[in-house]
C-alpha cells in the first residue's frame, strides 16, 4: 500500500473528531490513494454524513444510487480541457466517474437524454485529454450524448439551464462555445463536416487534428458511406471513432423489450466484436502446433498466423475497402486503452483517415438504465436514488399515440395498409402497430430518403405506405418525395409528427418548412388536423386517396379532448373542404392545423371587446377550399391566415388565389401569421410561441392593428403574462 | 458483449456444463475433466483445495448472503477502517495487511452486480476459489476477451505506424498524400 506517513495524524483526528469537515478529505483520498476503484465518493460519504450541517450524500434503502449530489473534488478543478492536462490515467479514471454522477444528477434535475451520454464518459475524457480542443476538432455526431463534453468544456455551471428557454441546448450549438465545432441534431453528418475541416486544415497548412464521433446507428445513413468513401479517395488526415453500442432505433426498445438493431450493417459489426470463433480457432490452432511440437516450430507459427490474420480480416474490410484504417474493436470504457490508442493515433504522422471501433455500453454505470429496456435514452426529471421518473399526468394522449391508434384502426379495415419508419419507433408511435402488426411495419434504419422511395416501391406494388417520418427529418427526403413519388403520382401517404415549433429540442428539430415544401409539389395532397378527432378523420382520408401522394402534419404535444370517433375509426373527409367553427362578423380568421386552436382563443378574447370573430379551418392547404376563401373575403374586412410555418406555406397559397381571383382588387384585407423569418432556439413551447409571435395574444392584437385600433393592440399585448 | 456472451451463449460440451445451476453434489474434481476446461485447468485443480478451506466473501464481511448494496458498503468500510495497515498493531502488521487486501477484493466483487452475480453463481456451485486463482478462472474468459481485443488493436496500431512511414512515398499521388508534402516542404522553407 503506496501511503504517506503524513497520512496517520488525519486519520487520529478524523476519528476523534469527525465532525470537521476538511479533514475529512484527505483521510478519504489518502486511505484509498493505493488502490484502484473508482468509488472515492462513497468513502466521503461517510464523512458527509458526520457534518453537523451541509449536503447529505446518504444512500437511502433499497436505492442503488446516491440520493443527492455526491461530493466531485477533481471535476470541481476542471472548467476548460486544460486543466486536464496534468492528471494521471488513475485520475483520469476518477474524473470519469465524477463526471458520471455529474451528468445524472444534471438529467434528473432538468430531464433530456441521458442513456448516450452516460454511454461516453470515458470517451469524453479520454478525447479532451489527448486532444487539445478547441484548436483540434472534435465533433459528436449523436448531439445529446455531448452532455459531459459541455460539463468538460466550460458550461459546468449552465447545466441546469440544459434545454430551457435562453439555457444550454441539448445538441452541440456553434454559437454556444468554441468546443462545439459543428451543430448536430440529424446524425450522420459529422464525418462529412469533419472531412470538410481537415481538407480546409490541409489547405491552410495547419496541423491540428479531427476527431468525428459517430454512433453505430448513424452509420446506417447513406451520408456516412458517402463521407467515408470520399475520405478514403482524398486520404486527408482524420480519425473517425465509430461509438458501437449496438442501438440502432431510437428508442432503444419497442414496447415487448430492447430492439435488436436492424440492418446487415450491425450484424457485420458484431461479428468484429465477437471472440468465439476465434478462440475457437486459436485454440484448434494452439492444439495442432502442439502436436506439431519443437522441431516444426515455424510452421506452428505459421498457422497461428493464420489464425490471427483471419481473425482480425473478418469484418474490417468493409471499411478498409473504403479507405479508412481500422482499428479495434477497443472497450470504451477502458480509459487506460482509450488514452493509449489514441495518443498513438495522434503522434503518427500521415496516417489517412482512420477509423477507431469503439464498444461502448448505453446508460452505463446508472444501473437503472443499464437494466431498462430503452437504456434511458431520453427521460424527464427522475429521482436518482431509485431511477423513478416523475412523469406527468394528462387527460389526454399525444398526437403520436393518437395518429398510431388510427392508422391500427385502418390497418385492421384494409390489409394494403404497411408502415415505414426510420429509426423512430417510440417517436412516431409506431412501435403500436409493430405490436399489432409485426409483418407490415417497416424500420428501415436512419434513411429517410431510402424510406420514402421503399414506400414508392410498395405503392407501385397496390399496397398502402404510410410513411411517419418527422417534419424535419422529411428534409432529408426532399428529392425523393419530389422525383419518386410526387412526380410519378404514387399513392404515399407521409405522416408528418413534429410539425411546428417543438420546445426543447430546439431548432434542429423544428418542422417549419413542410407545409411549403409540400404544398409546392403539384400532386400532392396537403391537410393538417386542428385537433385529435381531425387527426383520426384524416388518416382516414389518406388511406382512401389512392391515385395521388398525400400528407398531414401533426404537433408535438397532447389532444385538447375531443372525442374521439367510434372504435378509432376515422371517416374520410371531403377533399379540398375546410369548416367553419364559429360565425362572425368583420373579421375572419382563417386557421391552419393546430393553430385553429390558437384562432380560437384569440377569438374569445376579442369578445370582451364586442368583437365577434368568424373563425374557420382550413383543412386542407392543397386543394384550397375556394368556396369558403371567397365566401370568407367577400363578407368580412379582414382575412386572416394563421399557421405555424414558414413563409410560403398555407398563407402564401391562400394569397396566391385570392390574388388570381381578383379578391384582392375588392375591400378585404389580407394578413398571413406565420412563423418569423429567423429560427427560434430551444425553450418550453410557450416560450417558443411567445418568441415566434403565434401566441392568441399576437393574433388578436395583429387584429386590433389591421382594423386600426393600436391602442388596443397595445393593450392586449401588454396584459398578457 | 462480453457481459451478454459469458455464460449464455456457452458452447454445448465446455462452459456450458460446468456453469449450469446444478447445485450440491457437484464436486469439482470429479465431474470437471481438464480438458473440457479450456484455460487455467490445472491452476484451479491446485487451487481447489485450498478453496474449500476459505471463507466465502460474504463471510469475511460479516454480512449474510442477501446483503443490498448498501450493508455490503458499511460492512467494508467498517473492516477497512478496523485492518488499515496504518492502524493495525505494529505486530500484527502482515496479517492484518492480508485481511485488508481480502476485505478489498470481497468488496470490489459484491459491490460490482455483475461480478456479484458471477460470484454468487460459483458459490452456489460449491466453488470458493481464493483471490488470485480465483480471479485468473473466473474472469480469464473476460480478460481473454480483453487481451484478444487489446493484442488485436496493438497489432493495428504497429502496422498504422509501420505504413505511415511509407505512406507519402513517391508513387502516392492522393490529394492528402499531395497536401501533406506540400505543407512538410513549406515548414522546411520557414
Amino acid at each position: 500500500m503506496a501511503l504517506c506517513a503524513c497520512s496517520f495524524p488525519a486519520i487520529v483526528s478524523c476519528c476523534a473528531a469527525a465532525s470537521e469537515p476538511q479533514k475529512s478529505t484527505p483521510f478519504a483520498s489518502h486511505l484509498l490513494g493505493g488502490s484502484d476503484l473508482g468509488f472515492h465518493p462513497l468513502l466521503k460519504l461517510n464523512q458527509v454524513k458526520k457534518r453537523p450541517c451541509g449536503v447529505y450524500a446518504s444512500l437511502s434503502e433499497g436505492a442503488e444510487y446516491y440520493s443527492s449530489r455526491p461530493a466531485t473534488p477533481l471535476l470541481d478543478t476542471i472548467n476548460y480541457p486544460i486543466h486536464m492536462k496534468n492528471l494521471s490515467v488513475k485520475e483520469l479514471k476518477q474524473l470519469a466517474d465524477e463526471l458520471r454522477s455529474d451528468v445524472i444528477f444534471n438529467v434528473s434535475k432538468t430531464g433530456g437524454h441521458l442513456g448516450s451520454s452516460l454511454g461516453v464518459v470515458e470517451l469524453t475524457v479520454a478525447l479532451h485529454y489527448v486532444f487539445n480542443a478547441p484548436r483540434d476538432k472534435i465533433l459528436w455526431d449523436v448531439g445529446h450524448q455531448s452532455y459531459p463534453h459541455k460539463i468538460l468544456t466550460g458550461r459546468r455551471d449552465k447545466m441546469h439551464t440544459m434545454r430551457q428557454t435562453n439555457g444550454l441546448a441539448g445538441f452541440t450549438k456553434r454559437a454556444e462555445s468554441e468546443y462545439d465545432c459543428f451543430g448536430t441534431g440529424h446524425s450522420s453528418t459529422t464525418i462529412s463536416a469533419g472531412l470538410g475541416m481537415a481538407v480546409g486544415r490541409d489547405l491552410k497548412g495547419e496541423r491540428n487534428n479531427v476527431v468525428a464521433v459517430i454512433g453505430d446507428g448513424a452509420m446506417t445513413a447513406g451520408q456516412a458511406y458517402e463521407a467515408m468513401n470520399n475520405a478514403g479517395y482524398l486520404d486527408s488526415d482524420m480519425i473517425v471513432i465509430l461509438n458501437d453500442n449496438k442501438q440502432v432505433s431510437l428508442p432503444t426498445a419497442n414496447l415487448d423489450g430492447p430492439i435488436p438493431p436492424v440492418g446487415a450493417l450491425s450484424s457485420a459489426l458484431s461479428r468484429l466484436q465477437s471472440n468465439r470463433p476465434l478462440r475457437e480457432l486459436r485454440e484448434v490452432a494452439k492444439g495442432v502446433t502442439k502436436q506439431i511440437g519443437g522441431p516444426m516450430h515455424e510452421l506452428a507459427a505459421k498457422v497461428d498466423e493464420y489464425a490471427r490474420g483471419m481473425i482480425s480480416g473478418s469484418g474490417s474490410t468493409l471499411f478498409e475497402e473504403l479507405g479508412l484504417y481500422y482499428i479495434g474493436p477497443v472497450d470504451g470504457h477502458n480509459i487506460d486503452d482509450l488514452v493509449s490508442i489514441l495518443k498513438e493515433v495522434k503522434t503518427t504522422k500521415t496516417t489517412g483517415p482512420v477509423l477507431i471501433h469503439v464498444v461502448t455500453e448505453k446508460g452505463r454505470g446508472y444501473p437503472y438504465a443499464e437494466r431498462a429496456d430503452d437504456k434511458y435514452h431520453g427521460v424527464v426529471k427522475f429521482d436518482p436514488a431509485t431511477g423513478k421518473q416523475f412523469k406527468g399526468s394528462s387527460v389526454t394522449q399525444s398526437y403520436t399515440t393518437y395518429f398510431a391508434e388510427a392508422l391500427i384502426a385502418e390497418a385492421e379495415a384494409d390489409k394494403n395498409i404497411v408502415a415505414i419508419h426510420a429509426a423512430m419507433g417510440g417517436g412516431t408511435g409506431l412501435n403500436l402497430f409493430l405490436r399489432r402488426f409485426p409483418q407490415r411495419c417497416f424500420d428501415v434504419g436512419i434513411a429517410e430518403q431510402h424510406a420514402v422511395t421503399f414506400a414508392a416501391g410498395l405503392a407501385c406494388e397496390g399496397l398502402k405506405p404510410f410513411c411517419a417520418i418527422y417534419s424535419s427529418f422529411m428534409q432529408r427526403a426532399y428529392d425523393q418525395v419530389v422525383h419518386d413519388v410526387d412526380l410519378q403520382k404514387l399513392p404515399v401517404r407521409f405522416a408528418m409528427d413534429r410539425a411546428g415549433l417543438v420546445g426543447a429540442d430546439g431548432p434542429t428539430h423544428c418542422g417549419a418548412f413542410d407545409v411549403t415544401f409540400m404544398a409546392c409539389l403539384p400532386n400532392m395532397v396537403v391537410m393538417a388536423p386542428s385537433d385529435e378527432a381531425e387527426l383520426f378523420h384524416m388518416v382516414a382520408t389518406a388511406a382512401a386517396i389512392d391515385d395521388r401522394p398525400s400528407c398531414f402534419r401533426y404537433p408535438r404535444g397532447n389532444g385538447i379532448g375531443v372525442q374521439l370517433p367510434p372504435g378509432n375509426k376515422g371517416v374520410p373527409l371531403e377533399i379540398g373542404k375546410g369548416r367553419v367553427l364559429i360565425e362572425g362578423e368583420r373579421v375572419a380568421l382563417l386557421g391552419y392545423g393546430s393553430a385553429v386552436q390558437s384562432c380560437l382563443a384569440a377569438a374569445s378574447l376579442l369578445e370582451s371587446y364586442g368583437l365577434q370573430l368568424t373563425v374557420a379551418d382550413a383543412r386542407f392547404c392543397k386543394p384550397l377550399d375556394h368556396s369558403l376563401i371567397r365566401e370568407l373575403a367577400k363578407s368580412h374586412e379582414v382575412l386572416i391566415t394563421v399557421e405555424e410555418g414558414s413563409i410560403g406555406g398555407f398563407g402564401s397559397h391562400v394569397a396566391q388565389f385570392l390574388a388570381l381571383d381578383g379578391l384582392l382588387d375588392g375591400k378585404v384585407k389580407w394578413r398571413p401569421v406565420v412563423l418569423p423569418d429567423r429560427y427560434i432556439d430551444h425553450g418550453s413551447p410557450a416560450d417558443q410561441l411567445a418568441e415566434a409571435g403565434l401566441t392568441p395574444s399576437h393574433i388578436a392584437a395583429t387584429v386590433f392593428n389591421v382594423l386600426g385600433q393600436k391602442r388596443e393592440a397595445l393593450g392586449i399585448m401588454s396584459s398578457r403574462n | 458483449m462480453m457481459r451478454c456472451g459469458y455464460g449464455l451463449a456457452a458452447l454445448p460440451g465446455t462452459d456450458a456444463r460446468l456453469f449450469s445451476p446444478e447445485p450440491s453434489f457437484l464436486r469439482l474434481p470429479r465431474t470437471v475433466h481438464p480438458t473440457r476446461i479450456k484455460f487455467g485447468s490445472f491452476k484451479i485443480r491446485a487451487k481447489i483445495g485450498e478453496a474449500r478451506k476459505e471463507t466465502s466473501f460474504y463471510d469475511m464481511l460479516g454480512i449474510s448472503e442477501k446483503g443490498t448494496l448498501p450493508e455490503i458498503k458499511q460492512a467494508y468500510k467498517q473492516l477497512a477502517r478496523k485492518y488499515h495497515p496504518d492502524v493495525s498493531p505494529p505486530d500484527r502488521v502482515e496479517e492484518y495487511t492480508e485481511r485488508f487486501i481480502r476485505v478489498q477484493e470481497a468488496y470490489e466483487t459484491l459491490s460490482d452486480p455483475r461480478r456479484k452475480a458471477l460470484y454468487d453463481k460459483d458459490l452456489a456451485l460449491g466453488l470458493h476459489l481464493a483471490f488470485s486463482a480465483r480471479r485468473r478462472y473466473q474472469f480469464d474468459e473476460e480478460l481473454e476477451d480483453q487481451s484478444e481485443w487489446r493484442n488485436r488493436w496493438q497489432t493495428q496500431l504497429s502496422e498504422l505506424k509501420r505504413r505511415s512511414m511509407s505512406r507519402d512515398a513517391g508513387g502516392n499521388m492522393s490529394w492528402g498524400a499531395r497536401m501533406r508534402r506540400q505543407r512538410e516542404e513549406q515548414s522546411k522553407q520557414v
